[in-house]
């Protein structure tokens, strides 16, 4: 086959996966078929029945080892960054642990929860929309009824994040980030200049799509995308995860293990 | 290849893939037929659910104690007399709060940081700013645990109303954490039972009924009150584990 033949092909079988997506998310829920509109008994009553329902239990369907551009191209790093990146994955090829708050409990930050391999329970009222995250007993709350953070907001973790609708779509902008944190568990880094803009929409009844983008001109030569995808399960409930119960095996900040 | 190849092959694709689906399709009825019952049913369960809640108070927003629970007392004003077991438990080992284990029902309604409650027709959800807590409280049902339940800080919560009232069962403790910073122990046979209701718009009370035979001489009955706060009160993040660092955390992009 020639190149115009494989891409072809490539364009074909990536097409297929894709328009089969809902399918294979529909089986992995298992029977019944979709509720077409969420669960509506699990959000607010004064949420207006016009905006979509998200609400409830969804399961992961990503692995947040790497946050890849979604349009297969290389991570635009800066050269700081790609150093920053680089020594990383030298040291773990060596063996040597990796410093990351996430290894002492603290929060991975937006956007690495974002495609976070853990259940989500989403919780719409009409003034936040409220995600919380299975892994290490976390929430975010999203202000419906704001459109920037207030003054002198402390950076964190999480950031602060408001949203929007947008049509179908479901548009979380996230600023004050802290920058401690990396966007991936491999260490793409980030600075608390990185805004995450996430749209939620759903692709299919039973499938949650969240494209997020990663505006960090401190880290990035530009923005990129990535996607994560969620399987809606009504009868998933999060189980208690208590990171600080082995709060053990740190490294330290020049990445030598520690066993306490 | 070139594309005059292509368009028969896509097509040939298409009809497989039709055959396949028609093939599938008597098959799949019994079974397509029976999922649109169960989903009619949930879809009747739902509006049911969501018809009562209209008719309910609202207990949904912010909320923080009136005043700080220094000293855990039953409702006649008595400290809580423990059994020989639960005596040698007193204080007896470290603070779990120390090491930034979770504060756990019932603990978490002791302690002073503001709360968020979300009530909807199923579920009521405490987001809490303390250690970032989740309490989540499902109210379809009678409290059913599993015989092999994970014993857990939080416990496992069911909810149902009664009149006004939002009573929340939990068990399935793992006895480990306190149940007031005083140092009163808990053991996993532990049962808690609230009874949530608002005394006027902005005052919530929970009434506690916590059953723990195991450490204390009787049911010990103590009650909360939590004030509204104002409209966007935040609840600003707050990383106890940070203190557990040995090292400052930094940012690692050079400065701008």
């Amino acid at each position: 086959m020639d190149t115009r033949s494989s891409l072809f092909w490539g364009a074909a079988i990536g097409a297929l996966l894709v328009f089969s997506a809902p399918s294979q998310a529909q089986l992995r829920a298992g029977a019944p078929p979709p509720q077409a509109t969420g669960d509506l008994a699990r959000r607010d009553i004064r949420v207006p029945d016009s905006v979509p329902n998200i609400s409830g239990t969804w399961l992961s369907q990503s692995s947040n080892r790497s946050i890849l551009p979604m349009d297969g191209s290389p991570t635009p790093f800066l050269p700081w960054a790609r150093a920053f990146f680089d020594n990383r994955t030298a040291a773990e090829a060596r063996g040597e642990p990796l410093f990351d708050p996430n290894a002492n409990c603290l929060p991975s930050g937006v956007p690495r929860v974002v495609a976070v391999p853990y259940p989500l329970d989403i919780v719409q009222t009409p003034e936040l929309t409220l995600i919380a995250i299975e892994v290490m007993h976390n929430y975010r709350i999203i202000h419906m009824d704001r459109t920037a953070p207030p003054p002198g907001y402390e950076p964190s973790y999480l950031g602060y994040s408001v949203g929007h609708w947008e049509g179908d779509q479901l548009v979380v902008v996230t600023t004050g980030l802290n920058g401690y944190t990396q966007v991936d568990e491999e260490g793409r880094p980030k600075s608390s200049d990185m805004k995450v803009t996430e749209r939620y929409r759903k692709r299919a009844p039973n499938l949650l799509e969240v494209d997020f983008t990663i505006d960090d001109p401190r880290t990035y030569t530009h923005p990129w995308t990535a996607r994560a995808q969620f399987v809606w399960a009504p009868d998933a409930r999060l189980a208690e995860y208590v990171c600080e119960e082995n709060n053990r095996n740190k490294s330290d900040a020049a990445g030598k293990l520690r066993r306490n | 290849m070139s594309h005059r190849v292509f368009a028969p092959m896509l097509a040939v694709l298409m009809l497989f893939a039709a055959v396949t689906a028609r093939a599938q399709a008597p098959s799949s009825q019994p079974r397509e037929t029976a999922a649109r019952a169960a989903q009619q049913t949930a879809a009747d369960k739902s509006r049911a659910a969501i018809e009562a809640e209209r008719t309910r108070p609202r207990l949904s927003g912010i909320w923080r104690l009136s005043a700080p629970v220094t000293q855990l007392l039953t409702i006649d004003g008595k400290a809580p007399v423990l059994t020989p077991a639960g005596q040698k438990q007193l204080r007896g080992q470290t603070d779990p709060a120390d090491r930034c284990l979770p504060p756990g029902t019932p603990r978490l309604m002791f302690t002073d940081a503001p709360f968020l409650l979300t009530q909807a027709p199923v579920k009521v959800t405490l987001f809490s700013q303390h250690r970032h807590v989740v309490r989540h409280v499902f109210l379809d049902g009678p409290l059913m645990l599993a015989e092999d339940a994970d014993p857990t800080w939080e416990g496992y919560s069911s909810g149902r109303w009664e009149g006004e009232t939002l009573i929340i069962e939990t068990a399935g403790f793992n006895g480990r954490q306190w149940i007031h910073a005083s140092g009163l122990p808990q053991s996993p046979d532990m049962k808690v039972t609230e009874r949530l209701r608002l005394v006027d718009a902005d005052t919530l009370e929970d009434l506690l009924r916590i059953e723990d035979p195991t450490y204390y001489r009787s049911a010990l009955t103590t009650r909360v009150l939590f004030k509204r706060q104002p409209p966007g009160t935040e609840l600003p993040e707050q990383e106890c584990s940070e203190k557990l660092l040995e090292y400052p955390l930094r940012e690692y992009a050079p400065p701008r």
